[in-house]
């Protein structure tokens, strides 16, 4: 096959946003790489592939899936070409979600502490006191430095115009960065060279920042306070991400039957008897942290942790509680708490959200639910959608049931035709749908988002899910230096 | 160091030195079925590396490809090869943060070798020895990844614990199942090729005859593979690695843990010491091991109480 039929027949969709080709020409940004690949023998991009699906599988950067008693290897699917952003646009990202995640901070002070935004009337407080991850149990718990999100993951997406919206919030445990940073490494060995000439700025010290941040809060004043990433363990598919970041920060990776509350501390059963524990990065769910207070039945916890937590002697990370922050239907409010909290204009938007439970909006949703996406407010990795514009009759029917049980539970967005970006997929160069998962960290120095990000693609055909539980894949993400 | 983590390295090279010992013993045993000999079987093989009935045995015992094909791929038998190397890349999986990336992608590489279906067909039609030779290789690389990047703390402690009680273990269930066919009887005399075997089964054949000029003999094939300090399978220089790299745990917060295990290990390792083959054959080579092995298993127990966290 002659190298310039690579994207001789790549289509063009005029209502979609393309992040390589405007309809006229190739994105500056994309310039250097779309003439590196036009160079490039055809059949050496699947040698590539090959290349990078190995890396993958010999690092052990996989996930185990277990059927029949037996655990198999898998990949999360990658596509080799890289999505890649302007320095311009990094910059408006970065600034749009440093603001939103200081709103968020506040908003989850205040709705623990004097509720000031409720009684304002900015935020319906039956609305907070409905949704089921808001917990009485934090309410007064003072964190360090007021932090609640020290580690976000905000989903954006772009429309026909270019405009980058926020998607959704992720400030309970969002993973993926773990792929940002392998994902990386492994287009350093498939295309040698291209990092430097396009000057990429690096992801590598994403672990350092969060290092230095965890260790800030600790409780305890001591030079060197143990910091452990807690996880549920290794049939957890984001296991090798929990390892990956233990590894990278040098701190313990323990399970919950590694830790012990022993007069309100924490404590790690070594070797050498107890060793008090000061930082816990977990990665469990709120739901599972403490069988005395949350699910009894949850064996992945630790029992009395969160006594010790409200005592102050350990720090937890991501706060516990944060999941009123992310429900879908506070989202809504997320620009009015920007202003109501900062007295700034939001510089990212959202996507025109409308709740189920006002009735007018109700009505209108349902008048017109082939246009919409509708989906539960405490629902993540794309469960529980409803797509209007491709959904059947009878699973519209159905899904009408569910709504009408509880409408709190349910929101819908007009269904926005996320950006394309070409992606190798049998040897072919075809546009597939993507977002961006960028990771800010907030310490007490600030917020720090590393310059990249997950971006997820939608592997199948129109699919506009990205949900790497949907069959998503994900991408390199590079942003370019300021000239 | 984590008590888990603790006792997933311990396991992880006990897997490790087990595989080893297995595919030596394969290797070995498919060299010597080579030769034709009268009453060859592969049935201490499956005595010392398996958990089957005599029955089971007896019906395998004469078909090499099957019984290479049950101890290297076979995945309803916990012990072989595929389900030792799943094991120990298991435990490792766990614990990925406290051993070098190197050794974790070492583990895993042989993993996923040992999982492929190529090697079932190799094992089936191709040259064993070739197969098994390939195998093998795995193993000294992990062995010379572990040597080369981890570093020297109490994680390798843990590691050599397990990998040379793993392998004084062996070592005495070797004899003990070798000598068991002679009827423990020392004066016996048998061909030389039987001996020959043996040896190279620990590789311990060429040692053997630059040390022991007078040919095979029971009592120094017991000597060497009991108390040669200088041969890396003997028991004895497995116990002193042993006492050596526990010795490295010592911890002023659990003196009291620590002392109890150096107590059995220096307890057995002066037993082994200061015998020798008459001593044995005044006892009994049987009653000897049974004895010594007890020991080997209460050194086990007592990592698991005072280090692991599991009583």
């Amino acid at each position: 096959m002659e190298a310039a039929d690579l994207f001789e027949k790549y289509p063009h969709n005029p209502l979609v946003w393309d992040e390589m080709h405007a309809p006229d020409h190739v994105r500056p940004q994309y310039q250097k790489v779309f003439d590196f690949l036009l160079d490039i023998p055809a059949d050496e991009l699947s040698k590539k592939e090959e290349l990078a699906k190995r890396l993958f599988m010999s690092q052990g950067i996989t996930f185990t899936v277990y059927s029949s008693g037996e655990g198999i290897e898998k990949i999360f699917p990658f596509d080799i070409i890289p999505r890649i952003i302007m320095a311009s646009e990094w910059q408006l990202i970065e600034r749009g979600i440093s603001q939103r995640l200081r709103a968020l901070n506040l908003f989850l002070k205040d709705v623990y502490h004097q509720q000031f935004i409720l009684k304002d009337g900015i935020v319906p407080i039956d609305l907070v006191y409905s949704c089921p991850h808001f917990l009485r149990e934090m309410q007064g718990v003072n964190v360090p430095f007021d932090i609640y999100v020290q580690i976000a993951g905000i989903d954006l997406i772009r429309d026909n115009d270019g405009t980058f919206y926020v998607l959704e919030d992720n400030l309970r445990t969002p993973s993926g960065v773990s792929y940002m940073i392998e994902n990386r490494e492994i287009t350093k060995r498939i295309f040698p060279d291209l990092i430097p000439q396009n000057h990429v700025l690096p992801v590598t010290h994403y672990p350092n920042i969060l290092y230095k941040n965890l260790m800030s809060f600790s409780p305890r004043q001591v030079s060197s306070p143990n910091i452990v990433l807690l996880t549920p363990g290794i049939f957890n598919s984001a296991y090798f991400e929990h390892t990956t970041l233990a590894r990278l920060m040098g701190i313990e990776l323990v399970e919950g039957r590694d830790l012990v509350v022993e007069n309100h501390r924490v404590y790690m059963k070594t070797t050498g008897g107890l060793q008090q524990v000061d930082v816990i990065y977990r990665r469990v769910d709120d739901d599972f942290l403490d069988p005395l207070v949350f699910n009894p039945d949850s064996t992945l916890g630790v029992s009395g942790l969160l006594s010790a937590y409200r005592k102050g002697n350990v720090a937890i990370v991501n706060a516990i509680g944060n999941g009123v922050a992310d429900d879908k239907a506070i989202y809504v409010y997320v620009p009015e708490m920007i202003r109501y909290y900062l007295n700034e204009e939001p510089i990212l938007k959202n996507v025109p959200t409308l709740h189920l439970a006002k009735p007018d909006e109700q009505k209108h949703v349902l008048a017109n639910i082939h246009k919409m996406v509708i989906k539960k407010t405490n629902e993540s990795g794309g469960y529980g959608m409803l797509m209007g514009h491709v959904a059947s009759e009878k699973e519209i029917e159905d899904y009408k049931k569910e709504i009408l049980k509880d409408p709190r539970q349910f929101i819908a967005q007009p269904v926005i035709s996320l950006s394309s970006a070409p992606c190798y997929i049998n040897g072919v160069m075809q546009p597939r749908r993507i977002d961006l998962r960028p990771f800010a960290l907030c310490g007490p120095n600030g917020i720090e988002i590393v310059p990249g990000g997950l971006t997820r693609v939608a592997l199948r055909e129109g699919s506009l899910v990205v949900n790497s539980s949907q069959g998503g894949g994900s991408k390199d993400t590079w942003v370019l230096a300021g000239s | 160091m984590l008590s888990r983590v603790a006792d997933s390295l311990y396991w992880m090279s006990r897997y490790m030195e087990r595989t080893d010992g297995i595919l030596r013993m394969l290797k070995v045993n498919h060299h010597s079925s080579q030769d034709d000999r009268e009453g060859f079987t592969w049935q201490p093989v499956l005595k010392i590396f398996s958990s089957l009935e005599d029955a089971q045995i007896e019906e395998m015992e004469m078909n090499g490809r099957k019984v290479l094909q049950y101890m290297v791929v076979d995945r309803d038998n916990p012990s072989s090869v595929l389900n030792m190397v799943t094991k120990s890349r298991e435990n490792a999986r766990s614990v990925q943060d406290n051993i070098t990336k190197e050794l974790w992608q070492a583990l895993n590489e042989f993993y996923h070798v040992v999982r492929h279906e190529r090697l079932e067909y190799s094992l089936r039609v191709d040259d064993p020895m070739t197969v098994l030779d390939s195998l093998v290789r795995q193993c000294m690389l992990y062995y010379g990844v572990t040597d080369n990047t981890m570093s020297r703390g109490e994680g390798l402690s843990f590691m050599n614990t397990g990998k040379f009680l793993e392998r004084a273990i062996q070592s005495a269930d070797i004899l003990d199942v070798r000598f068991s066919d002679l009827s423990y009887d020392l004066e016996k005399s048998t061909d030389t090729t039987y001996w020959k075997y043996l040896l190279l089964s620990v590789s311990g054949y060429e040692l053997y005859l630059k040390r022991y000029r007078s040919g095979f003999e029971a009592r120094n094939v017991i000597d060497l593979i009991l108390f040669n300090v200088d041969f890396p399978r003997s028991v004895l220089y497995s116990l002193n690695q042993l006492h050596r790299q526990f010795a490295r745990l010592k911890d002023e917060q659990n003196m009291e843990g620590f002392s109890k295990v150096d107590f059995i290990i220096g307890r057995v390792r002066s037993k082994v010491q200061y015998s020798d083959v008459q001593s044995v054959a005044r006892i009994g080579l049987h009653n000897y091991l049974k004895e010594i092995t007890a020991d080997f298993y209460e050194i086990g127990n007592a990592l698991n109480q005072v280090y692991f966290a599991n009583s």
